[in-house]
């Protein structure tokens, strides 16, 4: 998202990058430099940022597994492909208020406003960075954005030039992955294909689950430039199936999912500091999931972006028109009525940062997005940035974010055939509207020393008309759940020696939310989320020598209230040997000293999440 | 095929706009070279320890003099214009060709001059400075740290040793970022 989090003018621009640290610095690309409309560590939100050496480091396979390395989110792992990810809370396996972006390319699910996350992968050594945005989001980045964003960045083809081999295999998956990177015309090119199979997970009682996978994924993405225009065209098409899975002794059939996407994006920088960004893409999207839904949906999306510095503002405009056109077949279990639907989504939002003083900065903007079910949504934010010191930033946000209200809120039917004289179990809401969040941030990021950095935010979120049900039958989907939710996320990270590094996270959550009088629900809020009050990790990655890398991982999450999960805590390791130059050869445990455990509940059989030791190697030619 | 015909059309549109839009000006890559190597510079001040003497008080500003790059000195300048390090501003002079590093606590050379050589030479034998230079072989003409432009990224490379021996100490956060620790 270039100027997501802008900064003021050319000479704020350049002095912006002697605020970057010493780490981020030696990562800058000059080529970049000159379009650099935005600066995490300036902005006034709680950012964590993965660099592609921490993916590299962690032996991560899959984006989910990734997403671990940030403190600010929650990742529980359903089962063998599903995974339940969140920020602040409101955690299940349809979570709904986390906006996740691929390249600019939204890949949350608008049928039920979340992310399947066996559906989304990539070659994660083609991942230049993953920012990862605890809290509302919803101003620069609609409707959604309500406890996070996550922004998957990958590298410009021009920086994975050459041939690279992946293979991993191990107890619990294989994969293998190539790519090739080289030039064209006056730009440059990747291709990749990455296949990955999962071994399936067992219950308590040892009895194989049928969640076992494979999936195969190719993709490209092209760059070039001319002049201070940028280009980017990239697709990718992936083909997926489980085991079979089954209704008590009746046999279904697999989980078939499939998808197709191009995205292409025009950027222009001027020498004054603005820039314009135009992206348009195209989505295809089906699951087949014989026992739940089996949709299809065909995603058109473009949008405009333009920053520009205007004395001691810089003013941040635009605008995007997103369409769906879904098919949503029913499964065993639910229908959507109507099937077919086109829904359109359209936004315009301004925001101004405005430097009250060389070292106060006041955001205010505002999103307007209208959605087929609701209207108009005003998605508002303010937000000021103090910094203290030449590395102290002092910030306060208020933000008023939405979750529009999506099919599975209005549209969807339990079971999936009316029962004959009785009408459904459950059925959407026509009167459910958006879900409502104010949030109010706190926060600090800053060094200690010479050798420590950190950040701390303190938040609070105020909670209106929230998804609840009613006792069946004929139950409806209402918005009858309302409260609040607060606490804390900080991390910070602390360079020992020149070659041991130690960082270490933390999330606490409270959440107060209850049924509001006048309802008949008969589940409540726990069925918004199943969160842990804390969640700690501590990792250590240490050079041992110039070809060894050592890198320790503690994670500690506690338990679940509803329904009950013990909690956990994982140790992974890997050992990383560069063999030679362009040659690396490591061994990565996962949850090494527990055999298995559980990360989430689930209705249709809890999954046990077993240790899983894998050898990798990666060779670039 | 249901999708077949929408497909078409929105790629059609996806590449209209690819290749509709027209390109011109020019993209100043030396000058955002620069602007990272300026921040760098900056930066390096506050990794690096000098000791009480170097400076005749406890606000001092910390001089920093560059030869053979006025481009480089301005940015500098400019980055330094708002900011301290460790409590001390920081002052950015030019220097001139057969000027002598005195007064100074840092020393940046530019490759371009034909009187480079000859100033590194000088310089190396001082006590208490800190010399950066600008290419791969300022290393050996005796640079604490210079810098190395990579696959469109500005590294650094650190010799810790040249700075052990005018008595400054060079933090080990900054060799963990270094492309290279050179050790002789």
């Amino acid at each position: 998202m270039a100027a997501a989090w802008p900064c003021t003018g050319q000479a704020a621009e350049l002095a912006s990058l002697a605020d970057l640290s010493i780490e981020e610095l030696a990562d800058v690309q000059i080529t970049s430099v000159s379009r650099r409309g935005e600066r995490l560590a300036d902005a006034a939100a709680s950012v964590y940022v993965i660099t592609a050496e921490a993916l590299q480091r962690a032996g991560a396979t899959s984006l989910p597994q990734a997403l671990r390395l940030a403190p600010n989110l929650q990742v529980a792992q359903v089962d063998a492909g599903q995974y339940a990810i969140s920020a602040r809370g409101f955690n299940n396996a349809i979570g709904n208020k986390l906006l996740v972006l691929i390249d600019g390319r939204t890949v949350y699910t608008p049928f039920f406003s979340g992310v399947f996350w066996d559906q989304q992968d990539l070659l994660l050594e083609d991942v230049e960075r993953i920012e990862v945005i605890s809290g509302p989001g919803a101003t620069l980045w609609g409707a959604n954005a309500v406890n996070g964003v996550i922004n998957v960045i990958t590298k410009a083809a021009g920086q994975t030039q050459g041939t690279l081999l992946l293979a991993a295999g191990g107890n619990r998956e294989q994969v293998l992955g190539a790519r090739y990177g080289g030039t064209v015309g006056p730009g440059h090119f990747r291709l990749y294909a990455k296949r990955s199979v999962v071994q399936n997970t067992r219950d308590a009682a040892g009895t194989p689950r049928p969640d076992g996978r494979e999936r195969t994924q190719v993709g490209w993405r092209s760059d070039w430039r001319v002049d201070r225009d940028a280009f980017v065209l990239e697709g990718a098409a992936y083909r997926g199936e489980s085991d079979v899975t089954s209704a008590g002794a009746l046999p279904l059939g697999p989980i078939e999912t499939e998808g197709a996407h191009l995205l292409a994006r025009w950027t222009r920088d001027w020498a004054d500091g603005a820039n314009l960004r135009v992206q348009a893409y195209y989505d295809h999207t089906r699951r087949d999931e014989p026992l739940l839904y089996r949709p299809e949906e065909d995603i058109a999306d473009v949008e405009l972006q333009h920053a520009l510095p205007w004395g001691v503002h810089r003013l941040v405009w635009g605008g995007g028109y997103r369409q769906a056109q879904d098919r949503l077949r029913p499964g065993l279990f639910f229908a959507f009525v109507p099937e077919r639907r086109t829904s359109d989504w359209y936004n315009v939002f301004l925001q101004d940062q405005l430097a009250l003083t060389p070292s106060l900065d006041l955001t205010l903007g505002a999103k307007l997005e209208h959605n087929d079910f609701t209207g108009t949504e005003p998605l508002p934010t303010a937000r000021l940035a103090w910094k203290a010191g030449d590395d102290q930033l002092l910030w306060a946000a208020w933000s008023r974010a939405v979750r529009s209200p999506a099919r599975l809120d209005r549209d969807i039917r339990f079971p999936a055939q009316p029962l004959p004289g009785y009408g459904y179990y459950i059925a959407g809401g026509p009167g459910f509207v958006a879900e409502v969040a104010n949030v109010t941030e706190l926060g600090w990021r800053g060094r200690l020393g010479r050798d420590v950095t950190a950040s701390l935010t303190l938040f609070h979120h105020r909670w209106d008309r929230l998804r609840s049900g009613q006792t069946p039958p004929n139950a409806q989907v209402q918005n009858m759940i309302e409260g609040r939710t607060f606490g804390a996320e900080g991390w910070v990270g602390w360079q020992v020696a020149r070659h041991w590094r130690l960082s270490g996270g933390f999330t606490a959550l409270r959440e107060l939310l209850h049924v509001k009088p006048g309802s008949s629900d008969p589940t409540g809020p726990s069925a918004l989320g199943n969160d842990p009050d804390l969640q700690a990790s501590l990792r250590s990655t240490h050079e041992l020598a110039p070809d060894h890398e050592l890198e320790l991982g503690v994670r500690r999450v506690g338990a679940l209230p509803d329904p009950k999960v013990p909690g956990y805590t994982a140790v992974d390791l890997r050992y990383g040997w560069q063999v030679r130059p362009g040659c690396t050869l490591s061994l990565v445990g996962l949850n090494l000293f527990d055999p298995r455990h559980v990360e989430y509940g689930g209705t249709l059989g809890v999954s046990e999440i077993p240790r899983s030791v894998q050898l990798q190697a990666r060779w670039s030619l | 095929m249901r999708v077949g015909r929408r497909w078409l059309c929105r790629l059609a549109a996806t590449g209209v706009l690819v290749v509709a839009v027209p390109a011109w000006g020019q993209a100043d890559t030396a000058r955002a070279e620069r602007q990272i190597k300026a921040a760098f510079l900056y930066k390096f001040l506050g990794f690096v320890e000098w000791p009480p003497e170097a400076f005749e008080r406890g606000d001092a500003p910390l001089q920093v003099g560059l030869f053979g790059a006025d481009a480089l000195a301005d940015e500098l300048a400019l980055v330094a214009q708002r900011r301290q390090v460790n409590g001390r501003p920081v002052q950015v002079r030019k220097l001139r060709a057969g000027e002598p590093p005195t007064a100074l606590h840092a020393l940046f050379v530019g490759r371009a001059e034909p009187a480079s050589g000859a100033l590194m030479a000088q310089a190396r034998r001082q006590p208490l400075l800190l010399l950066l230079g600008d290419s791969e072989d300022a290393i050996a003409q005796g640079a604490a740290i210079s810098f190395a432009v990579v696959d469109d990224k500005v590294r650094f490379d650190v010799a810790p040793l040249a700075a052990d021996q005018a008595g400054l100490k060079i933090s080990s956060r900054l060799m963990a970022v270094a492309r290279r620790v050179v050790m002789p």
